[in-house]
C-alpha cells in the first residue's frame, strides 16, 4: 500500500505555505494522522488472517512510514499517546524482556484488546512489533503458537491507539489549537502560544534526530554503538532521520508564508547526506569513513534546525518552549 | 562590561520592558542564596550519614543499619530539593551525575538475585559485582580492585565503558547498599539487605562483607568530597554564582529553565510517567528504599522555592529574599497568582502521592499494570507539572527571556545544552 506520506516531499513544494497553524493542522498533521490510522488498520486486519512475519513486514513499514510523518509530535493527545506507540530508546531493555515474561508466563491478556491496552507500553506499538517480526529471538513462531496470538494483539492494539489518537486530534485538539485565544481556552491563552507550541514540535523532532536517532548510534569516536541504532532489526534507521526531518520541514513551510532559502537549502544538503549512507541500519559505524558520513548527516539535520530557528523563528520573534526530551 | 553588554543585548533585542537591572539582580541572589543553603544542607546531611555508616561499619548490627538508612531518608530531603539547579546551572549538570546518577544496573556493584539477569547488550559489566572480585577485565584493561577506594569507583568504576547504567558513585550506589534489591514486585516492601551483609568472621551473610564495607565507606567519603566542591561553587566566591550573576536576563533565564526542565522533561516523563507506563516496580527513582514518593515530593518543592524565593533549611530557619514571583507580579499579577496556583496544585498532587505511600501504598505499588487508583495519583502529579510548565512558558515570555538564545548566551530552549 502506498501511503499519503510519500508524497509528502513533493506537498511542501508544491503549496503555496499560508501564515498559520491551521496550515499545519490541515495540510500536515491532519491528513497524515488519518494516514496513519488507515496504515495501521490494515497491518491489524492482516494480522488478524495471518502472524507469518514475511507476510506482515510490507504492512508494518507502511504503518512505521504513515507513523514518522506525525510521530515526534507531543502535544495535546499525543503528550501521553505517542509513548505507547513509540517507545525508544529502550536503554535497559525492556522490551525483550517484558515479551520474553508475556510468552514464558503465556499471559492471558492477548486474549482480550481491551486488556492489553493495559500492557506495559515495552510490549506496545511499533518496537515490540519490530522483535516480533525481525528479531530471531522471537520471530520464529508457528501460527497456533502464543506468540501468533501476542503479534495479532500488538497489532490490534496499535490500530486502536492509532484511532483513538487520529480521532483525538480531528475532533478534539484540532478545536483546541485553532481557538487558541479565545475566552474558554484555557491551553493556549493567545495566538502566539499555539504558535510557539507547534513550532517547539519542529525543533524537538529535529533535537531528537540528532541526538538520539543519530546520536546514539554514533557514541563516540572509540565506542561507537551500534547496536543502538533505532529500528535497527527492520533496517529503517536511516529511513526514520529522512521521514522525521522531511516532515519537521514540511510543517516548517506550512507555518511560514514567506521564503525560507536557507531552510530549503538546508534540507536539500541533508537529503544529500542521506543518499551517502550506506548501511540503512547504521550497522557499519565501526568503520571511521561510515562514522563521519553519519556524522555529517547528524550535522546536517543541526544546521537545518538552526535554519528553521533563524528563518521562522526568528522572523516571528519567538523561542521554542520546554521540549518533553529534556532531561538526561 | 556587564552594564554595556546589558544595554546592547536591550537594543537589540528592543527589550522596551525588561526587568530592572536593579531587581533582577536582587532576584538572582536570593537564588543563589538559596542554592548555597540546599547544598551546605545537602553536604551537612552527608557528614551526618557517613558518621551513621562508620558506625555500622565499626559495630554491624540491625540497629545501626537503621540509623545508617534514616540518616540516609533524611540526607535525601535537602539533596532533592537542589535538583532544580541542575538545568540552566552548567556546573551543576556536568557535575551532578557523580551522585544522584539513575537507574543504575546494580549487579555492577554487588550480588544480586538470579532473575537480575547477567550482562546485556547495553552493558556487559551489568553484572561485574566489585564487591566479591577483587580483579577483574575493564574494556580490555585488568583492573586491581584488592582496595575499594573513592579513586577507583570514580575513575575506573563509574560509567565505566561509557554506559551510564554503571552508576558506581552516590546516593544511590549507597542506597543500595543499605537496602539491597527490592524483590517484593509491586507487592508491598522495600530492599531487606540484613546487618549481618557487614557482619565480620563467620556471621558475614552474601560473603565478602569485608569489602562490602570497603565500598560503603568509600561511597561515603567521595558523596561529601563531591558535596563539598558543589557547596564551595555557590558561596561569596564560587564560579556557580559568578555565572549565574554574569547576566541578568541570562540568569533569570537560566532559573525558569531550570523550574521548567525539571518539571516537564525529566519529572513528569521521564521520572513518573515513564514508569507508570512500563509498569516496572523498579523504574521508580529510589527503587530499593521505596522513597521515591519523597524524591518526587522534594523535587516539586524545590521548583516552588526557585519561584517564591524561599527555603527552609534544615535547621528550620528560612532563607529568603525578593522572588521571580515579585518580579512577574509587578509586570503581570493575574500570571503571577496562576504560577503560585500551578505550583500549590502540583504539590497538593505531589503530597497525595507522598501521604497515600506514607500510610503504605508504596510507589511501586501505584506502577502495576490495572492499578487505577495508583495510576491517577500518578498521573495527577504528571499533569500538575506539565501545567506549570505552561505557566513557566508564559513568565519567560512575560519577562522577555524568549529570544536570548539568538545572543549565543545561555539558552533557555537548546536542549542540547540540557541534554549534556
Amino acid at each position: 500500500m502506498k501511503t499519503p506520506f510519500a508524497t509528502l516531499a513533493f506537498c511542501a513544494l508544491a503549496l503555496p505555505a499560508v501564515a498559520d497553524v491551521n496550515d499545519v493542522l490541515d495540510q500536515h498533521i491532519l491528513p497524515y494522522f488519518h494516514g496513519f490510522a488507515v496504515a495501521t488498520d490494515t497491518l491489524a486486519d492482516q494480522a488478524s488472517e495471518t502472524c507469518d512475519p514475511a507476510l506482515l513486514k510490507p504492512a508494518y513499514t507502511d504503518a512505521f512510514n504513515a507513523w514518522m510523518a506525525i510521530g515526534d509530535l507531543r502535544i495535546g493527545p499525543s503528550e501521553s499517546g505517542a509513548l505507547s506507540i513509540y517507545f525508544w530508546p529502550d536503554k535497559r531493555g525492556f522490551t525483550p524482556r517484558t515479551l520474553t515474561r508475556l510468552i514464558d508466563e503465556k499471559d492471558p491478556v492477548v486474549q482480550d484488546a481491551t486488556a492489553y491496552s493495559e500492557v506495559s507500553i515495552a510490549a506496545r506499538g511499533f518496537f515490540a512489533l519490530e522483535q516480533m517480526l525481525y528479531d530471531p529471538a522471537f520471530a520464529d513462531y508457528g501460527a497456533d503458537s502464543y506468540s501468533c496470538a501476542l503479534t495479532a494483539a500488538i497489532t490490534a492494539d496499535l490500530a486502536a491507539q492509532a484511532k483513538t489518537l487520529a480521532d483525538a486530534w480531528a475532533k478534539e485538539f484540532v478545536v483546541t489549537i485553532r481557538t487558541a485565544g479565545q475566552p474558554g481556552n484555557t491551553t493556549y491563552l493567545s495566538e502566539d502560544e499555539a504558535l510557539r507550541a507547534v513550532y517547539t514540535q519542529i525543533l524537538s523532532s529535529l533535537e531528537f534526530t540528532s541526538v538520539q536517532r543519530l546520536g546514539q548510534p554514533l557514541g563516540t569516536f572509540d565506542r561507537p554503538r551500534p547496536a543502538r541504532a533505532e529500528a535497527r532489526r527492520s533496517e529503517r534507521s536511516l529511513k526514520n532521520v529522512l521521514l522525521a526531518s522531511e516532515s519537521a520541514y514540511a510543517m516548517a513551510g506550512h507555518l511560514a508564508d514567506w521564503d525560507i532559502p536557507h531552510t530549503d537549502a538546508a534540507m536539500s544538503r541533508l537529503r544529500d547526506a542521506a543518499t551517502r549512507i550506506e548501511d540503512p541500519a547504521f550497522q557499519d559505524i565501526t568503520d571511521p569513513s561510515a562514522r563521519f558520513r553519519l556524522e555529517a548527516l547528524q550535522i546536517a539535520v543541526q544546521d537545518l534546525k538552526t535554519a528553521i530557528e533563524g528563518e521562522i523563528g526568528g522572523h516571528l520573534g519567538i523561542g521554542a518552549g520546554f521540549n518533553s526530551q529534556d532531561g538526561d | 562590561m556587564t552594564r554595556l553588554f546589558m544595554t546592547t543585548t536591550a537594543i537589540a533585542l528592543g527589550l522596551s520592558g525588561a526587568v530592572q537591572a536593579q531587581s533582577a539582580t536582587d532576584v538572582l541572589n536570593t537564588y543563589a542564596d538559596i542554592a548555597a543553603a540546599k547544598y551546605e544542607d545537602s553536604l551537612i546531611a552527608a557528614r551526618t550519614l557517613d558518621a551513621a555508616l562508620d558506625a555500622l561499619i565499626a559495630a554491624p548490627s540491625a540497629e545501626n543499619l537503621q540509623a545508617a538508612k534514616s540518616a540516609w531518608l533524611a540526607a535525601r530531603v535537602p539533596y532533592q530539593q537542589t535538583e532544580v539547579f541542575r538545568f540552566g546551572n552548567a556546573i551543576v549538570d556536568d557535575w551532578e551525575g557523580k551522585v544522584n546518577a539513575w537507574p543504575l544496573d546494580e549487579g555492577l556493584i554487588d550480588y544480586v538475585d538470579t532473575g537480575y539477569g547477567g550482562p546485556t547488550d547495553e552493558n556487559q559489566l551489568a553484572a561485574l559485582n566489585v564487591v566479591a572480585n577483587p580483579t577483574f577485565t575493564l574494556s580490555g584493561t585488568e583492573i586491581d580492585a584488592t582496595n575499594i577506594t573513592p579513586a577507583l569507583l570514580e575513575e575506573q568504576l563509574h560509567e565505566a565503558d561509557g554506559v551510564e547504567a554503571n552508576v558506581a558513585t552516590g546516593y544511590h550506589a549507597i542506597e543500595f547498599l543499605l537496602w539491597g534489591q527490592d524483590l517484593n514486585g509491586h507487592g508491598d516492601g522495600a530492599g531487606n539487605r540484613s546487618w549481618t551483609d557487614y557482619a565480620q568472621g563467620d556471621d558475614c551473610t552474601n560473603g565478602n562483607c569485608d569489602r562490602r564495607a570497603q565500598y560503603l565507606a568509600a561511597a561515603t567519603d567521595l558523596l561529601v568530597s563531591d558535596l563539598e566542591w558543589i557547596a564551595g561553587q555557590w558561596t561569596a566566591e564560587g564560579d556557580a554564582r559568578a555565572a549565574l550573576l554574569e547576566n541578568e536576563q541570562a540568569g533569570l533565564a537560566a532559573m525558569l529553565t531550570g523550574m521548567g526542565s525539571l518539571s516537564y522533561g525529566e519529572q513528569a516523563g521521564e521520572r513518573m510517567r515513564l514508569g507508570l507506563m512500563l509498569n516496572d516496580p523498579e523504574e521508580e527513582h529510589d527503587c530499593f528504599s521505596d522513597n521515591t514518593h519523597n524524591s518526587h515530593y522534594y523535587d516539586g518543592l524545590g521548583i516552588q522555592n526557585v519561584y517564591l524565593g524561599e527555603y527552609v533549611r534544615i535547621d528550620g530557619t528560612l532563607v529568603s529574599g525578593p522572588s521571580l514571583s515579585d518580579l512577574v507580579a509587578a509586570k503581570d499579577s493575574a500570571l503571577d497568582a496562576e504560577m503560585k496556583t500551578k505550583l500549590s496544585n502540583t504539590m497538593l498532587a505531589l503530597g497525595r502521592i507522598k501521604s497515600a505511600a506514607e500510610a503504605g501504598f508504596s510507589y511501586d505499588q501505584m506502577l502495576e499494570r490495572g492499578n487505577a487508583a495508583g495510576e491517577a495519583l500518578v498521573m495527577g502529579g504528571v499533569n500538575g507539572l506539565i501545567d506549570q510548565t505552561q505557566s513557566i512558558e508564559r513568565v519567560v515570555a512575560t519577562l522577555e527571556l524568549d529570544q536570548i538564545e539568538f545572543e549565543g548566551s545561555d539558552s533557555l530552549d537548546d536542549p542540547s545544552a540540557v541534554f549534556q
